[in-house]
């Protein structure tokens, strides 16, 4: 059968990987073309500048936190720390200034920390393959235990840290802040810069490559001499990197270090990655299409909040989107096509 | 046949693991903690671990189904319960313990037939359809209920004030784990194993595996409907904010205990073990003086523990040639 697809110059025009890489971004354009349009007709003001600042900003958060979960979900694997770095992030941060380091090294330090964490995560989660959910829910616990220790010795409000927050960093995650002249929070051009690198290489280079190989099929992928091993490291440690900068960012845009601020990103961010079409079961999907899921999950969270849904209720229609938009592109063949 | 292929699977589990953590952890209790070895001791702590131990029961069988199937929803769904018994089934003289056992059973099953059914018919994984169902059910218990409120039907409540040993919640502890003693000299439990084990060979080896996947959620259902009546009686009111906790814990204690979350081989009583180990840990640190760093303490300890179990699960199965080998889901 293979014989015949290779034949040299003979190319068809729709490829099998075409249909099932693009259906989830067709799919998941048209959803947020339909939000978009349910919105405007639906809630006053939807399509206003402020509204959709404050659309992208929030999604600049979930973007940036969940493109590390997709980084991990292309192998196969799930980083279930996410909440748990990004909590520790805000709260060691907003300590590290309270106690007076300098911008700048704090900054760099605690992203460090995100990728030691991401590292720990790969090293155990190789070790124990299929158990990465538990694994990294285990790296978080301890981490958010610790952070929280280190972070109350001396201060009688555990969980909460109060500091004078750089104005730089204020200014990057503000609402009403401006990038340029252009009337956007400098985090959302943040955002999409790291989309269109991450994407770009993720299509061109060697390595990105490698991450599509590593999680189609390890055992391919180790014929091709690409180490599964070094792949699981660089995704865990991109996603703890990226974990620990939307920590530090959501301490730019909220003032004050509070551990429970990434409590929500703990499913959203695999809502996310599953409504783009990263299949995760490895070797599918990408960042440009977890862009998708997050702007669908921000869009109609903001429609939902403008047709008066509390947040409960904003809950269960995303709960009730998902696994609609998983059949479409990621069912699994009947079992009795499984043999 | 099929004993041939049980025999090739890979071996029980083994509860010397989680044995060993809960007798070191009962060991330190005796030494910083002797008040838990009093009646009143024993009788608060059966209380206030019976919800988690048996939620942790509950996800067992959905664990060994296999496929990945790592229960999210377990939490909002005792939560699920909680908030109806309290909202909807008291206010309405609904709330005889018939009705309440009645009710229970039957909204935990219906929800656990509905992911098998889900997970058979639209055939994506199952952590995807568990998520979904976190999602959704996490949301509707604080629609029922916005905050935690109300109170439990009288005669539930009353099982919450723990002051003697041989209470009722004891005897759902006991027939749970009774119940499932029976599950495990059945054939359905055989075949829950070869299904987790390995899907395809259960298929050609002519196993309905839909419906052995249905039979072994709606096992998890009635246990999770004995967790959610413990914890109403534990807690004495509704309260829709558990939900997060009891399914980190849950599932943290279903590793303690030993359960493969790839599927094919569980143990109920590990699970039992692993949340038992979960209270003591807590009930530990709580005995020594840490004021307001003792819930962080805590949340460090559980998850070392847990990291440190699964490395020494590493340890014993370190021969096996697992790594990169195909895991029974592509």
């Amino acid at each position: 059968m293979a014989v015949h697809e290779t034949i040299p110059g003979v190319t068809r025009p729709f490829p099998l990987a075409w249909n099932l890489e693009h259906k989830g971004v067709v799919f998941g354009a048209a959803i947020l073309i339909a939000l978009c349009l349910a919105g405007a007709v639906l809630v006053p003001g939807f399509l206003s500048g402020s509204n959709i600042r404050s659309i992208l900003l929030l999604a600049a958060f979930l973007g940036l936190a969940a493109m590390g979960q997709t980084f991990v979900a292309l192998l196969g694997g799930l980083d279930l720390s996410i909440p748990f770095v990004i909590g520790s992030a805000n709260i060691g941060l907003a300590a590290l200034l309270g106690a007076g380091v300098p911008a700048l090294p704090a900054i760099v330090l605690i992203v460090l920390v995100g990728a030691g964490v991401g590292l720990l995560n790969a090293l155990l989660s190789f070790s124990l393959q299929n158990q990465a959910l538990i694994v990294s829910l285990g790296v978080g616990f301890t981490l958010v235990g610790l952070s929280q220790v280190l972070t109350s010795i001396g201060n009688a409000y555990g969980g909460n840290v109060m500091g004078a927050v750089p104005a730089l960093l204020a200014h990057i995650s503000a609402a009403n802040g401006t990038t340029f002249g252009l009337p956007v929070p400098p985090v959302v051009l943040i955002w999409v810069c790291a989309t269109i690198a991450v994407s770009f290489l993720m299509r061109r280079s060697r390595i990105g490559r490698g991450f599509y190989a590593v999680g189609g099929n390890r055992i391919a992928a180790a014929r091709l001499s690409i180490s599964a091993f070094r792949y699981w490291i660089y995704a865990y440690c991109l996603s703890g990197a990226l974990a620990a900068t939307t920590g530090i960012l959501l301490l730019g845009f909220s003032g004050g270090g509070f551990v429970g601020v990434g409590d929500s990103y703990l499913f959203t961010t695999i809502a996310a990655v599953v409504l783009g079409g990263t299949s995760l079961l490895g070797g599918a999907g990408g960042s440009t299409q977890t862009v998708i899921g997050v702007l669908v999950l921000q869009v109609l969270t903001s429609l939902l909040v403008g047709l008066g849904f509390s947040f409960a209720a904003q809950q269960v229609v995303f709960g009730l989107m998902i696994v609609p938009m998983v059949a479409i592109y990621a069912r699994s063949p009947e079992i009795r096509l499984q043999i | 046949m099929m004993t041939d292929i049980l025999k090739r699977l890979p071996a029980g589990t083994s509860l010397a693991m989680p044995l060993g953590l809960v007798a070191l952890l009962l060991l330190l209790s005796a030494v910083f903690s002797p008040q838990l070895f009093t009646i009143d001791g024993i009788a608060g702590a059966i209380l206030v671990s019976a919800p988690l131990i048996v939620a942790a029961m509950a996800i067992t069988p959905i664990a060994m189904a296999g496929r990945g199937g790592v229960d999210l929803s377990i939490g909002p769904l005792i939560g699920f319960i909680n908030v109806t018994i309290v909202a909807w089934l008291q206010p309405h003289g609904f709330g005889t313990p018939v009705m309440v056992f009645a009710y229970a059973m039957l909204a935990a099953c219906a929800w656990y037939a509905l992911l098998a059914t889900v997970i058979t018919i639209v055939r994506v994984s199952p952590i995807i359809v568990m998520l979904a169902g976190y999602m959704v059910l996490a949301g509707l218990d604080l629609v029922i209920l916005p905050r935690p409120s109300g109170s439990a039907p009288e005669w539930l409540g009353d099982w919450g004030f723990g002051t003697e040993i041989f209470s009722p919640v004891l005897a759902i502890l006991l027939i749970s784990g009774f119940a499932w003693g029976l599950l495990r000299s059945t054939a359905l439990f055989d075949n829950i194993e070869l299904l987790g084990a390995d899907e395809r060979t259960a298929y050609t080896a002519g196993l309905a595996t839909d419906r052995v996947r249905l039979a072994a959620y709606v096992v998890g259902g009635l246990l999770a409907a004995m967790a959610a009546i413990c914890q109403t009686a534990v807690i004495g009111s509704g309260d829709p904010t558990q939900g997060n906790r009891i399914t980190l814990q849950a599932i943290t204690a279903l590793v303690l205990g030993g359960t493969a979350l790839s599927g094919g081989r569980g143990s109920a009583t590990g699970s039992a073990l692993g949340a038992i180990a979960m209270f003591l840990i807590s009930n530990l640190l709580s005995s020594f003086n840490f004021g307001a760093m003792s819930g962080f303490i805590t949340q460090a300890v559980y998850g070392l523990v847990l990291v440190l179990t699964l490395l020494a699960t590493l340890i014993r199965f370190r021969s096996k040639p697992v790594k990169g080998a195909s895991d029974g889901r592509s």
